[in-house]
């Protein structure tokens, strides 16, 4: 046994470790996509609930489409809702494609229940708490909630997927935490948090893989080349 | 220069045993199916490897029906898992050994 191919043994035993217990192929291009999504219902929610009667640059129309009637909480969480079924759904489908555009192996094992529920318990509980919290009419900490929950549940389920999904849970729980203290600001944070952060990290969360992608193709070329040698 | 070779295990010096002992060693069981996909053995392969390892008391299975059909999974031992902490030790220094 020479040196490379101890190298060679202890590389491929991190990579089963890893291929085994995390799921590998989060779809960067889907964080951008419910990014867009989310920066959109922020604009809609923002002309929903009609706090822009200062700004003249925008059209006379959009004052009709401001709703004060007591329906527009619900309104506005029915909105949030379909986003978020809609976002899990972009994710869910834009990684699967993913996992099969690689030639992976897709099964709905133990790599891809693990995140899921790792993800869904901090997440479900505080979508619960927000709505409790609106519909007793707390309204004013309801965007930081959201945001501090859905940080702290992509740092929980990022031990058991890409570990860099952490690095935009911290992001979501900072804004969050900042949110907390400044008031009446919550579109805007929301709009921070679900829709700028998310096409920003998504972006640099898809140039890192492609990077990591090109380095491995470069280490397998020169590799078969030794071996050819 | 003579490498030591100290603590290399020799029941873990096929690329399919270690293959199986990784996968278990960071899962908390897994069934066999899952571990041929991943490893990329055939039934036979894999049946002969995993039995080896379980007579050395490295892993354990567990055999049971889900609905009518048999599911074998596996999980790894105390003795083996500390064997082959053991033996990624000795693959480390060796390498240590042969860069100096």
């Amino acid at each position: 046994m020479n040196n490379n191919e101890a190298l060679n043994t202890l590389n491929e035993i991190k990579d089963l470790m890893q291929k085994s217990s995390r799921f590998q192929t989060i779809s960067g291009l889907s964080i951008v996509i419910i990014g867009i999504y989310a920066s959109i219902v922020a604009a809609g929610a923002w002309l929903l609930l009609g706090n822009h009667e200062p700004y003249s640059w925008l059209p006379t129309w959009s004052v009709d489409f401001a709703l004060n009637t007591p329906g527009r909480t619900w309104a506005a969480i029915l909105c949030a809702a379909a986003l978020v079924a809609i976002s899990f759904g972009t994710v869910c489908v834009m990684s699967y494609a993913k996992t099969k555009r690689q030639n992976h192996h897709f099964s709905f094992d133990q790599t891809v229940r693990r995140p899921l529920l790792h993800f869904f318990v901090p997440a479900v509980a505080g979508g619960l708490l927000c709505i409790a919290m609106l519909m007793q009419g707390h309204y004013g900490l309801t965007s930081s909630f959201m945001l501090v929950f859905y940080g702290l549940a992509l740092i929980n389920c990022s031990h058991f997927t890409t570990s860099s999904i952490a690095l935009l849970g911290y992001g979501e729980l900072l804004l969050g935490i900042i949110d907390c203290f400044v008031v009446s600001h919550g579109i805007l944070f929301w709009f921070l948090g679900f829709g700028l952060w998310h096409i920003i990290f998504g972006i640099f969360f898809t140039l890192k893989n492609r990077q990591t992608a090109c380095g491995n193709n470069a280490v397998n070329q020169t590799g078969s080349l030794d071996n050819k040698q | 220069m003579i490498p030591n070779l100290n603590g290399i295990n020799k029941a873990f010096e096929s690329k399919a045993r270690l293959g199986i002992m990784s996968v278990l060693m960071v899962n908390e069981s897994v069934d066999f199916s899952t571990l041929k996909s991943l490893l990329s053995l055939t039934d036979g392969n894999l049946a002969s490897h995993t039995r080896a390892l379980e007579e050395l008391g490295y892993i354990q299975c567990e055999k049971r029906f889900i609905g009518r059909k048999p599911n074998t999974s596996f999980s790894v031992t105390q003795a083996g898992s500390q064997a082959f902490t053991a033996h990624l030790k000795a693959l480390e220094e060796f390498i240590k050994n042969a860069t100096k």
